[in-house]
């Protein structure tokens, strides 16, 4: 027992390393000074770096860990892969944000808690057993409320934390209950376990449905799927940008993967031959594909069309984010590896055209002090390489070429039209239309309209214009030169216990 | 009784009683281990909880409720009528087969000896899990507290 236990260990340093970060960051912000805070987040920095670099020694392993809680393979190393890029970066952009710094007394808990939310992800991207995913789920989710309610004393701050508990407390109670419903149909908690005793003999199929219904509710809450978006706007608005940013990419990776994995896992009828290679079918004909389907339809349609009329560049982002959900869940529902391969494709690049949207509107707060769009007129001639910046992540977002959006989008239709969905590409490609409309709103008061107020020009501090560049060059980057890329992507699609 | 006394102090010591009838319901399942938990954890320390917040709160004399019949009451009316009906047709007139088969395994689970071993063998990952979210949601809870104060 103790022997199998330290073996386990081995495949589970990086989130060891992170876990030992956790508890030292929280103790580190006791001890040191406040004046020497930034001593934490290198220390952050450091312990997520470390477990970075433990993802990728350990990049080619596939098992199971823990009596089959966790497993190691290689589609969880991929998105551990993107989750520890995001919160490295979000730790960068935490030192710059003047809305962090400035309003937050204590940084030690603050970035102690960032670490334990990349700990949370790590386990829901590895969960292959119910009880751990709702464990792993909780633990990313108590921390996103915390961190989101962290700073200003201002009233929307508070105001989007609770929401935020009120609306993940509801769905956590939804997915149990659904998940109580699957363990009475079928008497396990381990996914493999309720993909056998599905395959073994006919369930009762309303139920079936009820539970996925219900579990689907779970995991839309944590990807903004609509019509469990509520909370997504206010508390994007509300909470402190950089936190904003990190649920917008890292949090929806997670709940990307263990969606993903849940439905793949439970519902996969590996008895079915002659089927095209990389494509599987559901068990029992139970299309659950269908849910996702018009889940995806109205989560990007509905995103898109409420964006257009947003003022505020975080309720904006929001809206968007909640509609590039429904691109990605586009990428669920054709049940295949092509499929699975665009998602991951998409959140790497999502990550960084993302991830640099929410940092130009962090350095526009941090100088102008509004998130207001109309702040945003003339700053074309006041900040023109933030402003060029900016318009290379909207174009991104928006899916033109030359970068890095296009190709997410293009392997994403490809994949839709390889497995015959083609009303579902039709509207999508009729929603990144739309997007375009919203996204160059904001470019066209950049560029095209004259300043109002004070025309003096915005200068950046050298720091902030690396990581700038350092998230605009791989947007431009990975939209020319995306061979490995997509090779990673394609390689990171095999789970473990699945042919 | 909860519902029914004017004086909240009453109410929830009701509800104390409550909480036994329903860990003698787990007893009668043979979850002995639950039953055990739900008298500590429900009737010994929220319970105090409880009474704290009606103490702290200092209720005065409650404002008598102003009896309205709304459409929101009659829709409320119907649908517990409605399901009363559903469990009285469930219990009176379905005949559930008893599933066949052995349930001295069934006895077993519900021992604290039994849980013990499943928590730090097979269970021992998400317990240790468990401790981490603990540690973090008790940090989120002193640092939202303490902002308010300083």
């Amino acid at each position: 027992m103790v022997e199998q236990l330290i073996a386990n260990l081995r495949g589970f340093i990086p989130e060891v390393s992170l876990a030992v970060t956790f508890c030292v960051a929280l103790v580190a912000g006791l001890i040191v000074k406040k004046h020497q805070q930034e001593f934490i987040s290198v220390l952050a920095l450091v312990g997520t770096l470390i477990a970075g670099v433990f993802v990728l020694i350990y990049a080619d392993q596939s098992q199971t860990l823990f009596s089959g809680m966790i497993v190691a393979d290689p589609f969880a190393t991929y998105f551990k892969v993107v989750i520890t890029l995001c919160s490295i970066i979000i730790i960068l952009f935490s030192q710059y944000s003047s809305e962090v710094q400035q309003t937050v007394k204590r940084m030690g808990e603050y970035y102690a808690l960032l670490v334990a939310m990349t700990l949370g992800m790590f386990l829901m991207v590895g969960a292959t057993n119910l009880l751990m995913m709702v464990l792993a789920i909780e633990l990313t989710s108590l921390t996103s409320y915390i961190l989101s309610g962290y700073t200003k004393e201002a009233t929307d701050s508070s105001e989007a934390s609770l929401k935020y508990i009120i609306y993940g407390a509801l769905s956590t109670g939804l997915m149990l209950y659904g998940i109580s419903i699957l363990f009475g149909l079928t008497g396990a908690t381990d996914m493999f376990g309720v993909n056998q005793a599905l395959a073994a003999g006919p369930v009762n199929a309303i139920a079936l449905l009820i539970a996925s219904i219900l579990i689907i509710a779970g995991f839309g809450y944590k990807i903004s799927a609509v019509p469990f978006h509520f909370w997504t706007p206010d508390v994007y608005e509300g909470a402190p940008v950089t936190i904003t940013a990190f649920l917008s990419v890292a949090s929806k990776a997670a709940g990307f993967a263990v969606m993903i994995r849940f439905f793949k896992v439970c519902f996969i009828d590996s008895n079915v031959v002659g089927l095209p290679a990389g494509m599987w079918a559901s068990l029992q004909g139970f299309e659950w594909n269908n849910l996702v389907a018009i889940l995806a339809v109205l989560t990007m349609t509905l995103g898109n069309l409420v964006a257009v009329w947003q003022d505020n560049m975080k309720r904006l982002l929001a809206y968007s984010s909640i509609a590039h959900a429904g691109y990605m869940l586009m990428g669920v529902v054709v049940l295949s590896d092509k499929g699975v391969a665009a998602v991951l494709i998409y959140f790497a690049v999502y990550l960084f055209m993302n991830l640099g949207a929410f940092y130009c509107v962090m350095l526009v707060a941090n100088k102008l002090g509004s998130e207001h769009i109309d702040s945003y007129k003339g700053l074309g001639h006041r900040a023109p390489l933030l402003s060029t910046a900016m318009v290379v992540f909207f174009i991104s977002l928006a899916g033109l070429p030359p970068t890095a959006g296009f190709i997410g989008k293009l392997y994403l239709f490809a994949a839709l039209l390889d497995a015959q969905w083609v009303w579902l590409a039709v509207i999508g490609a009729l929603n990144s239309v739309v997007s375009l409309y919203y996204y160059v709103r904001v470019v066209r008061n950049m560029f095209l309209r004259d300043p109002e107020g004070s025309a003096e020009p915005v200068a950046l501090p050298v720091a902030q214009v690396v990581i700038l560049l350092a998230l605009v060059i791989p947007t431009l980057v990975l939209g020319l030169y995306f061979g490995p890329l997509v090779d990673f992507a394609n390689a990171s699609v095999v789970m473990f216990g699945l042919p | 009784m909860v519902i029914t006394r004017r004086n909240p102090v009453i109410s929830a010591l009701y509800l104390i009683l409550n909480f036994f009838c329903l860990a003698g319901l787990y007893l009668t399942l043979h979850a002995q281990f639950i039953a055990v938990i739900q008298v500590l954890v429900y009737a010994g320390a929220i319970m105090v909880l409880f009474l704290f917040v009606i103490m702290l709160l200092n209720l005065g004399d409650e404002q008598r409720l102003k009896e309205k019949i709304s459409f929101t009451k009659i829709i409320a009316a119907g649908l517990g009528f409605g399901l009363l009906m559903e469990l009285i047709y469930i219990v009176g007139f379905i005949d559930v087969p008893m599933p066949a088969g052995d349930f001295s395994k069934g006895v077993e689970i519900g021992t604290v000896e039994h849980i013990g071993k499943q928590l730090f063998t097979t269970y021992l990952f998400p317990f240790e899990i468990t401790s981490v979210l603990l540690l973090a949601a008790m940090v989120g809870a002193v640092v939202l507290a303490k902002r308010r104060m300083d």
